[in-house]
Formats: C-alpha cells, sequence, structure tokens
C-alpha cells in the first residue's frame, strides 16, 4: 500500500493540536512528521519523499498561503491539505487556487481528515508516478543521436521511411536502419507505443 | 395609601379593559374603596375638630377626594364624586346638621376637589406623579391653593345663604380655607407621594434601609408625642421646642423621598392637633379659632419647604442613577462591540484546545479498535486532553471575567498581570493579523488601584486598535505591537507603541471625542470611553506619534503602593 511509504508532514503552531493531529493520523496508518513553524517544514527538505503536507492556515510568521507559494517556489510538489479555524470564503478559495486538495475546519472530523490526507497521497503518488515515466522516456530519448532523433519526430509525424529518406537525403536502407536502432533505444515494439510515449513528453505536465 | 393604590390599579385596569361589555364592576370597586375612605376621612376630621369650634382644624375628605381624581383618568371623576355622596351624608348627617347644609357642604368639596384636579392636569397631564419639583409646585399652587380658595369662597357664601354658621362672609372663607390648605399639604400630598413611590418598594428594601426607616419615625413619634401631647411641655421652653422634629423632617427629605417626607409631615400633624384638641401641648389653652390659626400656620410652615426639599432630592438622586446606568450602559455597549470585533480570535482560541481534544480523543479510539493501544500512549492522550481542557476553560474564564456586565469593583491590581490576560484574550486576532507582541514588562511595579474589568477593556480596546492600524497597512514582518510598563513619579505607566501608519498631527487632538473615528466601521465610541475610565481611575490616557512610525498610546495610573 502507498500510504505506508507516504508520509504526512503536519505543520501547526500550537504544540496541543500539532501532538494531537499526529496521533490522529498515526492511528489511521499513516507515518507522519510534525513540524512546529513554516520555517522547520521548508528546512526539512522534504520535497522528494512521496506524502503530503496537512497545515494551519493561520501561523505566526509566514501564513498558510505564504508557505504554499514558498513550497511552490520550491518546487516541493508535495500536495496540500489545510486546516484551519475560522475558514473564511475568501482564504478557502484562493487555498483551493493555488492548488490545495482539500480545506477543513477545526475542530476536525476524523473521516474528513483522513480521507483527505489518502486523496492528497494518492495525487502525490499519481503525479510522481507520471513524473517517474516521464523522466524515463526523456532519458531514454536522450540515448538517441542527432540522425535517430530526427527519424524518430519524422516516423511518429505518420512519414514513411522512404518519404524519410528523401527529406534527409539518405538512403532508404540507411533509413531503416537509424530506425531499428531508434526504437531499440526507446524500448518499444510498435509504432503506436512510440507515439504514446512521444505524446506523453510533450503533454503539458501534472502535479 | 393601601386602599386608594389598590383603586388606583382597579382604574388602571379597567382602563385595560374597556372593550369589554361590562366594565362597570371594576369602576365600581374603585368608588367603594373612595366611599370607605371619605368616610373614615371625614371622622378624623371631626375628631380633630376643636369644640366648639365649627370648622375642622384639617379637614382630610376634600384632600382624599382630590388625590383619588388625580390618580384617576378624567372619565372615571364622575363615578368617583358620586361614591362620595353616601359616605359624605352617613358622616355629616351624624352631626345633627340640616340636611341643605350637608347637600351644599357636599357641592362644596365635590367642587375644591374638581377645581384643584382639573387645574393641576392642565399643566401635567396624565396621571399625578409627586416626583419632581414642577409637578410638587403645579400640585402646591392648583391644588393646594386655588382650590381651597375658590371653593371656599363659594362654600363661605352657601353657608351665609343657608344661614347655618356663625360669624361673617370672610371669616367663614379663611377658616375653610386654612383647614384645607393644611388637608391638602398633610394629607393629599402623603396619598399622592405613597401611590407614586408604590408598596413594592418598601419590600425591595435592604434590612438597613427598613431599621434606618424605624430609626426615623420611631424618633420622630416619640419627639412629637414629647413636645406636643405631654402636659409638661407647657413652659417657657415651648417656642424652642417646636423645631424639635426638624432634624427628623430633614432627615426624612434627604434620605426617604416625597413619601417618607409626607409620613413623617402627617405625624407631626396629627400629633399636634390631638394634643391641642385634648388640651395639652403648646397649642391648648388659648381660644380654639386662635390655636387652629396658630397650628394651621406652623405646620404649613413646616410642610412647603420640607416637601419641595425632599422632591428636589429625589429628583436630583434619580439623575444621577440614569447618567451612573446610561455609562454603565455604554461601557457594556462597548464591551459588546469589542466582542464583535474579538469573535474571530475567540472562537480560534476556543478551536484550538477542542480540535486537540477531539483529534486525541479520535485517535485513542482507533488506537484501542485496533489493538494497538499502548497505556504509556493512552496516558499521554490523556494527559493532553486535560491540558487542552484546562486551556479552553481559561479562554472562557477571561472572557467571562471580561463582559460580565456589573458595578464597578475596585481592587489593587497588578498591570503586568493585567497585560497578560489582555494578551491572552487577543491572542487568536494577534495571529490571526501577523502581529508581533513584544512585552517589555518592568519586573516589580506597584499595584494600582481600580476596575480589573474595566482597565482590561482599556488596553483590550488598545490592542484591537493597534491591530487594525497595522493590519493591513503594515508589511506583516513588520507588524509588532510593543507594551511597556514602568513606575515613574508615583505613577505606573503602561504604553502600547505600534508600527501602523501613525496619526495626522490633527488628529490627536480628536481621538478621544465621543463619535469620532478612522475606522470605516467604527462606532467612535472606544476610545472615548476608555478615556471616561482612565478618567475614573484619576489617571490619564494620551496619544502621541510614535519614534520612527505608528502611534504610541499611554496610560497613566496613579500607584498606591510602594514596590518591595
Amino acid at each position: 500500500m502507498s500510504s505506508a511509504q507516504a508520509c504526512v508532514s503536519i505543520v501547526d503552531d500550537d504544540m496541543l493540536v500539532l501532538r494531537s493531529l499526529g496521533r490522529l493520523l498515526q492511528s489511521a496508518g499513516f507515518a507522519v512528521r510534525t513540524f512546529s513553524s513554516p520555517h522547520e517544514l521548508l528546512e526539512s527538505r522534504g520535497a522528494a519523499s512521496p506524502g503530503c503536507i496537512v497545515m494551519d492556515l493561520s501561523m505566526p510568521g509566514l501564513s498558510g498561503l505564504e508557505l504554499q507559494e514558498a513550497l511552490a517556489r520550491a518546487a516541493d510538489p508535495r500536495p496540500v491539505v489545510f486546516i484551519s479555524g475560522q475558514g473564511s470564503v475568501d482564504t478557502s478559495v484562493a487555498a483551493m487556487k493555488a492548488g490545495a486538495v482539500d480545506f477543513l475546519t477545526k475542530p476536525l472530523d476524523d473521516g474528513r481528515l483522513i480521507g483527505a490526507v489518502n486523496a492528497a497521497i494518492e495525487k502525490d503518488r499519481a503525479a510522481r508516478e507520471a513524473h517517474a515515466a516521464r523522466a524515463s522516456v526523456e532519458a531514454r530519448l536522450a540515448t538517441l543521436t542527432k540522425r535517430e532523433r530526427e527519424v524518430l519526430e519524422l516516423v511518429v509525424a505518420g512519414k514513411l521511411n522512404k518519404q524519410i529518406a528523401a527529406e534527409l537525403g539518405t538512403a532508404e536502407k540507411t533509413v531503416k536502419v537509424h530506425r531499428a536502432c531508434m526504437m531499440r533505444k526507446m524500448q518499444v515494439d510498435s509504432l503506436a507505443e512510440l507515439v504514446r510515449l512521444w505524446t506523453a513528453t510533450r503533454s503539458p505536465a501534472t502535479g | 395609601m393601601d386602599s386608594d393604590s389598590l383603586a388606583r390599579n382597579r382604574l388602571a385596569h379597567a382602563l385595560f379593559r374597556r372593550r369589554l361589555p361590562w366594565p362597570v364592576p371594576d369602576w365600581a370597586a374603585a368608588a367603594l374603596v373612595v366611599a370607605v375612605a371619605y368616610y373614615l376621612a371625614a371622622h378624623l376630621g371631626f375628631a380633630l375638630t376643636l369644640k366648639p369650634h365649627p370648622t375642622s382644624t384639617l379637614w382630610p375628605p376634600n384632600a382624599l377626594l382630590m388625590a383619588a381624581l388625580l390618580l384617576a383618568p378624567a372619565r372615571a371623576w364622575w363615578w368617583l364624586l358620586a361614591a362620595a355622596l353616601p359616605a359624605h351624608l352617613a358622616a355629616e348627617l351624624q352631626s345633627g346638621v340640616p340636611t341643605a347644609m350637608v347637600l351644599g357642604w357636599y357641592f362644596t368639596n365635590c367642587s375644591e376637589a374638581l377645581i384643584g384636579a382639573a387645574l393641576v392636569r392642565a399643566f401635567v397631564p396624565g396621571p399625578f406623579r409627586l416626583d419632581g419639583l414642577r409637578s410638587a409646585g403645579v400640585f402646591l399652587a392648583c391644588g393646594a391653593l386655588a382650590a381651597p380658595l375658590l371653593s371656599s369662597l363659594l362654600d363661605a357664601a352657601l353657608v351665609r345663604w343657608i344661614g347655618w354658621g356663625q360669624g361673617d362672609y370672610w371669616t367663614l372663607v379663611r377658616l375653610r380655607f386654612s383647614s384645607n390648605v393644611l388637608a391638602e399639604i398633610t394629607i393629599g400630598a402623603l396619598i399622592l407621594a405613597w401611590a407614586g413611590a408604590g408598596l413594592g418598594r418598601l419590600r425591595e428594601a435592604a434590612p438597613l434601609r427598613h431599621a434606618e426607616a424605624v430609626a426615623l419615625f420611631a424618633g420622630l413619634l416619640a419627639t412629637c408625642l414629647l413636645v406636643f401631647d405631654l402636659p409638661q411641655a407647657q413652659n417657657g421652653l415651648a417656642p424652642a421646642l417646636f423645631y424639635a422634629p426638624l432634624p427628623f423632617l430633614l432627615w426624612a427629605a434627604m434620605r426617604f423621598g416625597a413619601a417618607g417626607t409626607a409620613s413623617a409631615i402627617a405625624i407631626v400633624t396629627v400629633t399636634t392637633i390631638w394634643g391641642a384638641v385634648h388640651g395639652i401641648g403648646p397649642f391648648a389653652g388659648g381660644a380654639p379659632q386662635d390655636a387652629a390659626r396658630d397650628m394651621q400656620l406652623f405646620l404649613i410652615a413646616m410642610a412647603v419647604p420640607m416637601l419641595l426639599l425632599s422632591v428636589a432630592y429625589g429628583e436630583r438622586d434619580r439623575a444621577r442613577g440614569e447618567a451612573r446606568e446610561q455609562r454603565r450602559q455604554l461601557t457594556h455597549l462597548s464591551r459588546v462591540a469589542v466582542l464583535g470585533e474579538l469573535s474571530g480570535g475567540i472562537a480560534h482560541e476556543l478551536n484550538q484546545p477542542l480540535t486537540a481534544i477531539l483529534s486525541n480523543a479520535q485517535a485513542a479510539k482507533h488506537f484501542i479498535a485496533d489493538k494497538n493501544a499502548e497505556p504509556e500512549l493512552l496516558v499521554e492522550i490523556l494527559q493532553d486532553i486535560i491540558l487542552a481542557d484546562q486551556r479552553a476553560s481559561e479562554v472562557i474564564r477571561r472572557l467571562h471575567a471580561l463582559f460580565k456586565r456589573g458595578d464597578t469593583l475596585l481592587q489593587p491590581l497588578d498591570v503586568n498581570e493585567l497585560v497578560a490576560d489582555v494578551l491572552g484574550i487577543a491572542q487568536g486576532d494577534l495571529v490571526a493579523r501577523s502581529v508581533a507582541v513584544v512585552p517589555e514588562l518592568a519586573v516589580s511595579l506597584p499595584a494600582v488601584e481600580g476596575d480589573r474589568v474595566e482597565l482590561q477593556q482599556v488596553m483590550l480596546n488598545l490592542v484591537m486598535n493597534a491591530c487594525e492600524a497595522m493590519s493591513p497597512a503594515t508589511a506583516p514582518e513588520e507588524r509588532r505591537l510593543e507594551i511597556r510598563t514602568h513606575a515613574e513619579k508615583g505613577e505606573v505607566l503602561i504604553s502600547f507603541v505600534d508600527t501602523g501608519p501613525g496619526l495626522a498631527p490633527a488628529q490627536y487632538g480628536k481621538l478621544f471625542e465621543p463619535f469620532y473615528t478612522t475606522k470605516a466601521q467604527g462606532l467612535g465610541l472606544g476610545l472615548s470611553l476608555s478615556h471616561a475610565i482612565v478618567c475614573a481611575h484619576r489617571g490619564r490616557l494620551w496619544a502621541t506619534p510614535a519614534k520612527g512610525r505608528g502611534a504610541a498610546f499611554c496610560i497613566a495610573l496613579p500607584a498606591i503602593a510602594q514596590p518591595r
């Protein structure tokens, strides 16, 4: 189960609330790390490990929304679940627009909190998987020679070997060799598979 | 008095129920009370008559009738006057007076009550209350002077025409006039004052007040009996002894209002006349007519100023009470306004411990359900629940102390403790507005004397103002509120320095005026009330520009004890 490895980072300046939320999520089977200030979270550099962040919206020093911006700047992809004692419509809209998974008001309903944390972790996992898949395609693309890359682009554009040879000003036989090398390096067996990988790298990033 | 206020209640009752088809029984009840009272009053008049003087020294029935009319709506007047007729006949026909004369007197008695009630009502509309200098003046001029005079002119003419009385016309006028003036001032004022004060007030009064009243009336009665109703008072000291009841009358006027004063005057009047009627006391011995005149002059001269004095005192006390109540209401209003401003912060302050309690309890439930609960963990959880609960109660306690409506309670206070309490209450708002508090509290401050709640309210007001000045005008990382306390020249100074945009020089002068506000949604009462509260503590509250940017608000309160 992915949530077993995933870690929930909780940020709240109120130690009593922080401990209670930590226990609640532990009791639901999550791995938990607690931080008593936004700066502690930023300094912990936990962006690499999967999971999500649960944080209070109003804290001294850096407000929750400001922390959310700081995380975005630090390229921390982890989804955020906001909790607040006094959720106004304005702040909740701003939080959700900035990509928060959920916005819960205190006192918290355990079912909703666990549901929100699960959704956040699932979102993180999907994003990380998509990211990993894309990274592996990018890595394979990086092994291609310049000519193989040209061939690939023309192949996925639907050109026949003959047309490619004409365009590149080379023999059709040479194109076939480049094409076989390219298919091998990209670890695909069919044209359809190649096209799928290629479009995945071209689609806008998610997560 | 009781029967009369009963009559008044009945009358009022009848007014409210006038849509019913049978309002008559209620009028009848009121009229019956007046009839019985009239009959008894006539007998009291006979009892206070100097024999063989034909006119009573004090004739209460007319005053009673006028007082009843003044308390009743005009549409009930004819019922009440009609009810007096059988009582009048029953009382007067026993005394051997010709029937024509008895009927004539009924007519003139009614005319006195009617003239007096109509004149008074022309100046003071509605049911009469003896509760101000104006109404007392109108009653004395119209009810106690004009009405007896006009009805006595009529009465003397009737007596001459029927030919029953002795003496010339003007003597008859003078005799009847003076006995009726005295009755209006004593009996009339007594009924009206008690109807206004009500018997309910007696039951509500504190035991100490009861004791004071008992002391006053017992002392007055003893003095009056000693001076007016004992034979040995007929010596050379007599004129000086007339002043003996005066201290008691002043006591009544200053402490017991119109009702107490009218009661005291009634005691003096009855004892004085009773003594003369029984041939004892300083007024006995001379010709009855002279004795009656002397007593009437003595009693009227004493009663009028005392009545006016009591009414004036009552009016002043009421005005003071109203001013006090107004200030109390304003203070409460501003507390409620501050509560409104605070409510977001309070919700946060309560939500934190509630969240901790709920999450801890839910965690424990999950651990136990999963058979995963180690005793140490459960103890930790319970310990945190207790802590959170204590914190929530502390929030409630502080709020309760702040918004409880009560009278000012002066006690020695530690200013640093007040500051800490106020910061605790404002914590939620300070955090929500990202304001960093920098307290610089002097270690050993002398105590100040004051009302905890009121001073906390002033400080809270200044803290909230500072928050609003800085948020959103100042960048979050620069929002700083410095709170300093220190002692200087017998005063404890508390200053609140913010890093907001400060105030224009012209604003500093107007800040403490009522309804002056720089806030879009402010009432403009906070600072003026704070100023009033600090001044009431013999302190000062002022504002200056802070060094750099922002504004500084300072409170100076007189210290009451030297630091150890």
